[in-house]
């Protein structure tokens, strides 16, 4: 188990990015941690496929402090299922202000996450539940 | 989505990309303000509230988290860390991570700007290597310092013998030595 104390880092991250390079500044750093940071793990989606993001999903929520989430793999994505997350629920239990841009992270980071191996990468919702879906092949439609 | 577990990779991979961005300046500034001030800041409210002791909670409840090897020593004039290994800087050395060069800085980075505003003084030195030292005080004298270093006894990082390894930074009431 991971110290749940390294999210208020995260979000303070967040938020100074943000205020000095507004926005755009911030969505460049997202991507770029996606891209650089990232690339090994896209190398393991790229190699691995679909059981790969599986398994990097499900042993990702075992290591978080809180939260709940259900992973599913089916023939043509890996479907996450957020009903809590880890993230919020912890600043929100320890009395945090959110940075209003928090959840975006997940979008933008993915994206390149899942570009780098040849997915794509769909989310839909946010604030504590949402979908994520990592799909088999680059131009597979939705 | 990024997550805590490998927090320590994603925070030294966000140091380089920082100083890439605005150099050492916009580095130091972010330990300071976002670090120091925003994610930490229930340290200060700690250290203002209960002085050493709450030096003593605030690290006492984190490097457990964190499953650190250490040792906390204090009397009343002087809070002492022994960090043997250090889970962060152990983390990057495991994984083979370096992205910014002096991760280690990071720490009194924050810490020292946050102890200055609560009215400490901070001395500290690190070798790179996952361990160093920390003394909190007030204008404290020789004797008080010398009482928490024999009650870090054994535990007393400067002892380990993997100590004299990599390369040390030493600093004094928050800035490095020369």
């Amino acid at each position: 188990m991971s110290s749940g104390d390294f999210y208020f880092a995260i979000n303070a991250t967040f938020r100074f990015i943000h205020d000095r390079f507004g926005m755009d500044g911030l969505r460049a750093y997202w991507r770029e941690l996606g891209r650089d940071y990232f690339r090994p793990l896209s190398e393991r989606f790229r190699d691995g496929g679909l059981p790969a993001v599986e398994a990097y999903w499900r042993d990702f929520f075992r290591q978080q402090p809180c939260g709940a989430a259900e992973v599913i793999r089916e023939p043509e994505q890996v479907r996450i299922e957020v009903r809590d997350c880890p993230a919020l629920r912890w600043l929100r239990d320890h009395n945090r202000d959110v940075f209003e841009h928090y959840c975006d992270h997940c979008r933008y980071v993915s994206e390149e996450i899942a570009d780098q191996a040849g997915m794509r990468f769909e989310l839909e919702g946010g604030g504590s539940q949402c979908r994520q879906r990592f799909i088999s092949g680059r131009d597979a439609q939705p | 989505m990024i997550g805590v577990h490998d927090f320590c990779g994603h925070y030294d991979w966000t140091f380089e990309y920082l100083r890439r961005l605005g150099g050492e300046e916009l580095v130091a500034r972010y330990w300071r303000e976002a670090i120091g001030f925003d994610s930490q800041r229930h340290a200060l409210q700690l250290f203002l509230a209960k002085g050493i002791e709450g030096m003593a909670e605030y690290w006492g409840h984190t490097l457990t988290l964190e499953e650190a090897g250490y040792r906390l020593s204090r009397n009343q004039d002087v809070f002492r860390l022994d960090m043997h290994a250090c889970p962060s800087k152990g983390y990057l050395i495991e994984h083979g991570l370096e992205a910014y060069p002096d991760y280690c800085t990071h720490c009194i980075g924050w810490i020292g700007p946050v102890a200055e505003q609560a009215g400490f003084q901070v001395d500290h030195e690190h070798n790179h290597c996952g361990q160093c030292w920390w003394e909190l005080h007030r204008n404290a004298g020789e004797e008080a310092r010398r009482d928490v270093r024999e009650q870090a006894g054994a535990d007393n990082v400067e002892h380990h013998p993997r100590w004299p390894m990599g390369t040390h930074h030493r600093f004094r009431n928050g800035k490095p030595e020369s």
